[in-house]
């Protein structure tokens, strides 16, 4: 049974989703527990692939029983396993946190938004269990085009985002593409276990160099590194709020995830670190999207834009962290994929609570928050204090690898920007703190009623504060216990050569 | 179970007594008298968990508490040693007098979300009792920020946008702080390879890897990082904090947070660089100067305040200040002093505090110059003001006697006369400001002041010699007069017993632990 979970992991979401778009013509209230029954497969499956992982070392999966060069493997180690977990948890929470959402925001189009964004999940999970480049890209253009046509669905600015972030995610997926082909002309295989036995003796070829720099600047721009971060505020502020929740922490965290596997999996860390020195352009590049990420969120009155340009700043703590490449740091990077997958999903839930009660995602709508929807506001407190790194959420200890592999590589730049980061963390979220806190501030109304005496809203439906309840809960726990998570799954995920 | 409750169990129940009391405060928001008493039962519990771990740690030393693993080779870890313990103590047995205070201060002016309040106090709390007994630097950065973070709502308490900037002045300075000793933090374990506080100080071994010139940074980002303890020029968010309801004024902002911060200066100096690296270093000296610095101008503000509780946040400063200079000499004798300074200041501090909201909530005077014959129709509040004034001078009757003598018997120990200078220039510099105050609120009457202040003449006539004595008109009343006038009669006591809660003890013991063998 083992042995079939990465085929599972994988095939029941998608039938599912194929499923859901030809019964959902007859059968609209079939699709939410489809879909949840979907993720909660994943969900398991994952769980039992990491602890298989955990107990016996890699899993090897081959798909069709053709052996690795010419066929496809999936192939899980600890870093896929973690990054399976995360994709699938999220989703599943993501998927239970929407219902309520989209029937407010999309009532015309459920049957499409289910059966796209399993779509999504399914070609995230792809592009974290997938040992061949070329399947990668399949998966990851999966993944792209139901996140396009998703993003399309929402208010009216979103169609046009959509299409902006539609031709620069191509461009990207193309040169990614490319990169992929150069690598097949020079080794004539696609297999990442197998290319990385081959690469090392054609490593002072041009066609390998150019290939690896297509490869990451595709990435690049997938993962939306300053300054190819263009198309993701709009994109993500005007999609319809579930979706903001599902594609914006998962997509950049997937694609950092890619760049690790890329860049020290296929390619040997030496090759990356000493021979190309790519690390240096990324640990500036890093520093530089976290100061931009961090300005740039504070101007914005939009509390989704600002999230957005928050995961501008938080790529760049990702990016910089691979770039400083020592142990600490990637411990830190790798870990810090996970809390910001989380801390960010948690936080669009809120915006998706306030979106659901009060009709915006301004950060005016989260007037007297704290009286009104106590529970949303003690979760986007954690939400808040783990992106700022108050421990003990897990925003913290994340920084603190990150911050200590950047003081022992001696970075100071690097650890500067965090560190200057983290107080226009605090500037932003206490901006939203005051918002939800004082409702006396402006004049002397009643606390329930704005300026218009329009009453304020009441505490989102159950099925909304679940998971972001749950999400909350985690985001202390995975800081409580961050230890067993390090030492027993993130230390092995650190790719050979460190 | 009689094992969880078993004396190696103590430092965790009194970290979770004040995160349960938050909890049942939050839960009983709706119901008032409840939600107080719950404050009242956990501070009192608080206070007895505290107090029962002295005899303890007088007799066998240290009590060590893990938790479980934080990060390599950092655990969640407290261990309560005398120092922490004396901090523990002051903060715990004041909590259970500021809430007893609180229900009388919060309902008589029928402040808003009371709730909130209750909470963040209770809080803040679980902040200071966790730097009290931290065992390593990143223990203790966890309870600092929740102490900085719980404190903010009740610094903008009242909302108005004097209050909310102040509160935003607040988090500028501390939580600007806190990265500053978070990065202080991570040099420190990046040179050590651990946090834990040793008694001879964790970074004396790292002189070699580590130039003096970073070591002597270092240090300044983690004095930076304690902005708590309202060193100058960091303390400017101290006076802006002053408008937060007085209960929060008196327990944070002049025994909680304020100490909190100088008790990480202490452990700082004493337990991370220890006492030689300092000597090595020069850093004694200019930690030393930048106190002195401190007490003189701070005074300086002092005088020329009108708002009372304005002029207790200034003289907060001067008076965090003798601690910082105290252990800046590194003699034996003035740790003493600035350790017994912690609690002595506290319980003479809070008292002022107390006065001067006791005041304000009855008689709604909130500057010295309408205070004209206060102390008639207020006559036990003034009177207790008067011994907290005294014992912020340091005269002999008064705990702040004990600990300036020691502080003072320490300059001259060291041979550095010149802070003995300024410690008796900050004293005399303390009855400038504090006797006009005393001399407003008795005489009144006197011509020289009555033709000075001709625009505040209408309140006057309120409080003339006709008017009965007004502070035990209401029950409600009794609520803010009995705890000053106990921690009044505590700062006689602590003078005249300065065992008492075996506080000298436990600074005997914390000195002798520093400098080895005294």
């Amino acid at each position: 049974m083992v042995q079939q979970l990465p085929a599972i992991i994988l095939v029941t979401p998608l039938v599912t989703s194929i499923i859901i778009f030809f019964t959902g013509w007859r059968y609209k209230r079939l699709a939410y527990p489809l879909t949840l029954i979907a993720m909660s497969v994943c969900l398991l499956s994952s769980v039992f692939i990491l602890t298989g992982v955990i107990n016996n070392g890699q899993l090897q999966y081959l798909l069709g029983g053709w052996p690795p060069p010419w066929g496809i493997e999936y192939r899980v180690d600890h870093l896929n396993a973690i990054m399976l977990i995360l994709v699938s948890l999220l989703g599943l929470l993501t998927a239970t946190h929407a219902k309520k959402s989209i029937e407010q925001e999309l009532p015309e189009r459920t049957t499409l938004f289910w059966s796209l964004f399993i779509l999504l999940i399914t070609g995230l999970l792809g592009i974290c269990i997938t040992g061949d480049l070329f399947n990668l890209f399949v998966l990851l253009e999966v993944a792209s085009l139901s996140g396009y046509a998703l993003i399309a669905m929402g208010e009216k600015k979103a169609l046009y985002a959509s299409f902006r972030y539609i031709i620069i995610g191509t461009i990207g997926a193309s040169f990614y593409l490319l990169g992929v082909g150069h690598l097949y002309i020079a080794t004539g295989s696609l297999n990442m276990a197998d290319l990385a036995q081959l690469l090392p003796e054609l490593l002072h070829s041009k066609t390998i160099l150019v290939g690896f720099a297509f490869i990451l600047l595709g990435l690049c721009i997938k993962m939306a590194i300053f300054p190819m971060h263009v198309w993701l505020p709009d994109a993500y502020t005007y999609a319809p709020s579930a979706v903001s929740a599902a594609v914006a922490p998962l997509m950049t965290k997937v694609m950092a995830y890619v760049m690790i596997r890329v860049m020290f999996t296929v390619f040997q860390p030496e090759f990356s670190i000493m021979l190309l020195r790519v690390t240096d352009i990324m640990v500036w590049s890093g520093t530089f999207a976290i100061l931009f990420g961090a300005v740039m969120a504070l101007s914005q009155n939009d509390f989704k834009r600002m999230l957005s340009y928050i995961i501008v700043a938080e790529i760049g703590y990702i990016i910089g962290g691979i770039g400083v490449a020592n142990a600490i740091a990637l411990k830190g990077a790798i870990f810090h994929i996970v809390n910001d997958a989380m801390m960010m999903t948690c936080l669009f839930f809120v915006a998706g609570h306030i979106m659901h009660q009060t009709g915006g995602h301004r950060i005016d709508d989260f007037k007297g928050m704290f009286k009104t929807m106590p529970v949303t506001a003690a979760i986007f407190t954690v939400g808040a204090l783990a992106i700022i790194g108050v421990p003990p959420t897990c925003g913290f200890f994340s920084k603190w690898y990150l911050l200590l592999g950047g003081i022992k590589a001696q970075q100071w730049g690097f650890v500067a920007a965090l560190l200057i980061c983290t107080l226009i963390n605090v500037a932003l979220f206490f901006r939203v703190f005051d918002k939800g806190l004082f409702i006396h501030t402006h004049g002397n109304g009643p606390a329930h009623t704005d300026f218009t005496g329009k009453p304020l809203a009441g505490e989102a439906p159950l099925t909304m504060l679940i998971p972001a309840f749950s999400l909350a809960l985690v985001i202390i726990l995975a800081g409580v216990f961050n230890q067993f998570i390090v030492n027993d799954v993130i230390s092995f995920a650190i790719p050979l050569g460190f | 179970m009689t094992d969880v409750f078993s004396i190696a169990y103590r430092p965790m129940w009194a970290i979770i007594w004040p995160a349960l009391t938050a909890l049942f405060i939050l839960c009983m928001g709706k119901r008032p008298d409840i939600r107080e008493s719950g404050t009242l039962m956990g501070s009192l519990t608080l206070c007895f968990t505290v107090l029962s771990m002295t005899p303890v740690v007088l007799k066998n030393g240290p009590i060590q508490f893990t938790w479980f693993n934080l990060l390599p080779g950092i655990d969640f870890a407290f261990r309560v040693d005398a120092l922490g313990l004396i901090f523990a103590t002051t903060s715990s047995c004041l909590w259970i007098l500021v809430s007893v205070y609180s229900i009388g201060y919060m309902r008589t002016l029928k402040e808003h979300a009371q709730t909130r309040f209750y909470f963040s106090f209770a809080a803040a709390l679980l902040g200071a009792i966790g730097i009290a007994f931290a065992a390593n630097l990143v223990t203790m950065f966890i309870f600092y920020e929740i102490l900085t973070i719980s404190t903010y709502p009740l610094v903008a308490h009242e909302e108005s946008p004097e209050a909310i900037s102040a509160g935003h002045k607040y988090l500028a300075y501390l939580l600007g702080g806190g990265v500053f000793f978070l990065i202080a933090i991570l040099m420190t374990y990046h040179w050590a390879g651990t946090t834990d506080f040793g008694y001879q100080g964790i970074l004396k071994p790292a002189l070699g890897a580590a130039s003096q010139f970073s070591l002597q940074i270092v240090f300044f980002c983690f004095l930076l990082g304690f902005a708590k303890a309202a060193w100058m020029p960091v303390h400017a968010w101290l006076p802006s904090a002053m408008v937060a309801p007085t209960p929060v004024s008196a327990l944070l902002h002049a025994v909680a947070v304020v100490k909190a911060g100088v008790f990480g200066i202490i452990r700082i100096v004493c337990h991370i660089y220890g006492i030689d690296l300092m000597q090595t270093l020069g850093l004694g000296l200019v930690l030393a100067v930048i106190a002195a610095v401190t007490i003189v101008v701070a005074n300086f503000y002092a005088i020329g305040q009108n708002n009372l509780k304005r002029m207790l946040a200034y003289s907060t400063i001067n008076q965090l200040s003798f601690i910082i200079l105290g252990v800046a000499l590194l003699s034996p004798m003035s740790v003493t002093g600035a350790i017994l300074h912690i609690p002595f200041h506290g319980f003479m501090k809070i008292t002022l505090f107390l006065c001067a909201g006791a005041i304000t909530a009855i008689t709604g005077i909130k500057t010295i110059s309408e205070m004209k014959g206060v102390g008639r129709v207020m006559p036990i509040t003034m009177g207790a003001f008067v011994i907290g004034a005294f014992g912020m001078c340091g005269a002999p009757p008064l705990a702040g006697f004990i600990s300036k003598w020691h502080i003072a018997l320490g300059a001259v120990e060291s041979g550095q006369l010149f802070f003995l200078l300024i410690i008796c220039a900050g004293s005399l510099l303390d009855v400038v400001y504090f006797f006009p105050v005393i001399r407003t609120a008795f005489f009144a009457k006197m011509p020289a002041y009555e033709t000075l202040d001709i625009d505040l003449e209408p309140k006057i006539e309120l409080y003339t010699e006709k008017k009965p004595v007004i502070e035990n008109k209401r029950p409600l009343y009794l609520f803010m007069i009995v705890p000053l006038a106990v921690t009044a009669i505590f700062s006689i006591v602590y003078c005249l017993f300065p065992d008492t809660f075996g506080i000298y003890a436990l600074a005997q013991m914390a000195v002798k632990n520093t400098f080895g063998g005294m």
